[in-house]
């Protein structure tokens, strides 16, 4: 396989097809959103794109003088490293063998508790938020991190929450709580996507599919809210890095809210 | 740890295998091998020291959150971390780009167009010391300036078409066989 990416190259013609001739470009990132997605697509799918992606990686990397950041950085970066190796990682923990549909009362009695160390994850991440560098970007998230919380707040206090939750496809843990038009998913111990792949979540309403978003996961936890009225569909598929218009994969999970 | 450098892959590969299992004390040795080409790379891209600084802390926490994603199988730890320096500073050449188109298209564009010409003599005294230096040679003129342009400018190859006057497919074409030739020139081969 390997060889034949040699060979073809010494010979000055790689492997043909649209986005075969893509991948130098790729590796530059010096494609546009669409032509990086029939790249990713093909990445996917055929093992000796990978190695030959690797190779152009390996080449672009050769164009980098290497180059001392600022000192002032060094302490900046290792401060927000510990922070977050401190924050909590594991917002809650699935009852075990819990049903893929909606807990008994019981477990929506119980749901509040769990979600309050969800909540105080959700805190932690706000607080995070700090590298003086990122600017604009982390207040935006701050901002709606605090009326996310807001929100969450809300419906911990409502008693009539309810929360669903199911092992993904691949491992780990996914739930939601559910309160009025609101719902609060959440992952524990869920596996890193791949180098070029992201979680996406999606809300499925009456065959009707709405991204909701692609999830950052830290250390296997995410928490997103979104608005899904009962008997909608929170789903989970592993899409191409940057997420897709609509699934192209199957779903990991899916909860009914 | 004691200190780990680029070349010595195997040290920093396990310094990355510690930050993945959630060891912060594993985090100060890698930055301190990695945040170099982080830096050197975000550099290239956007000429602006302290732009650089802040793509760089960016990059080296999602190191520390990524660390389980590293795979030495399919190449360096050094190789990983300039594509994700240059995935960032391209994405933020870009969104300085649409904010000028918004606000100031026309002055801003001839300022631009300026600093460029500029930059690509610039970027014949950064070669001095790239590892792609002695290979440049084995590309034709056209190849190597579509490759510097699209490198340096974090520019799509319509991007550099467009600034060329040239056919899409010709710089297309350009961009691929310069980097083939760079490959080849370079010997990297992950067979």
């Amino acid at each position: 396989m390997a060889d034949d990416v040699q060979g073809t190259g010494s010979t000055g013609g790689p492997p043909t097809g649209g986005a075969w001739d893509l991948l130098p470009a790729y590796a530059l990132d010096a494609l546009d959103d669409l032509e990086r997605r029939a790249v990713e697509r093909l990445l996917e799918t055929d093992p000796d794109a990978r190695v030959a992606l690797d190779e152009y990686r390996d080449v672009v990397a050769a164009f980098t003088v290497d180059a001392p950041a600022p000192a002032h950085l060094r302490s900046q970066t290792l401060a927000a490293v510990q922070d977050l190796a401190a924050a909590p990682t594991t917002p809650f923990s699935a009852p075990a063998g819990a049903p893929a549909r909606r807990t008994s009362p019981q477990g929506a009695q119980r749901a509040p508790r769990r979600w309050g160390v969800a909540l105080a994850a959700v805190a932690a991440v706000a607080a995070f938020a700090v590298p003086t560098t990122l600017a604009v970007q982390a207040v935006q998230e701050q901002r709606s991190l605090q009326e996310q919380a807001d929100v969450v707040a809300q419906m911990l206090a409502d008693p009539d929450a309810r929360l669903v939750a199911a092992p993904v496809a691949g491992g780990g843990d996914a739930s939601v709580l559910v309160s009025g038009d609101h719902a609060l998913f959440t992952t524990a111990a869920l596996p890193a996507a791949g180098p070029d792949e992201d979680y996406q979540l999606w809300v499925i309403d009456d065959g009707t599919i709405s991204s909701a978003g692609v999830l950052t996961v830290r250390d296997g936890a995410t928490t997103a809210l979104v608005d899904a009225s009962p008997g909608r569909v929170v789903a989970v598929t592993v899409e191409p890095a940057g997420g897709s218009e609509q699934p192209t994969t199957d779903p990991v999970v899916a909860l009914e809210t | 740890m004691p200190p780990v450098r680029t070349s010595e892959p195997d040290a920093l590969d396990a310094a990355l295998r510690a930050c993945a299992d959630g060891d912060p004390d594993a985090f100060a040795p890698v930055y301190d091998a990695l945040s170099p080409a982080a830096y050197g790379t975000a550099v290239a891209v956007l000429r602006d020291p302290d732009h650089a600084a802040e793509v760089t802390q960016e990059v080296m926490i999602e190191v520390w959150q990524t660390a389980a994603r590293f795979d030495p199988a399919r190449g360096s730890a050094r190789t990983w971390v300039v594509t994700l320096a240059r995935r960032r500073a391209v994405d933020r050449v870009r969104a300085e780009q649409a904010r000028r188109n918004r606000d100031q298209r026309d002055a801003d564009r001839q300022a631009g167009e300026r600093e460029r010409d500029v930059v690509v003599e610039e970027v014949e005294q950064a070669f001095e010391t790239a590892a792609v230096r002695n290979c440049l040679g084995s590309l034709t003129p056209t190849q190597r300036d579509a490759v510097l342009r699209a490198y340096y400018g974090g520019l799509t190859y319509r991007e550099v078409a467009a600034e060329l006057g040239a056919g899409l497919p010709t710089v297309k074409t350009r961009i691929r066989d310069g980097l083939i030739r760079l490959r080849d020139c370079l010997g990297v081969n992950r067979g």
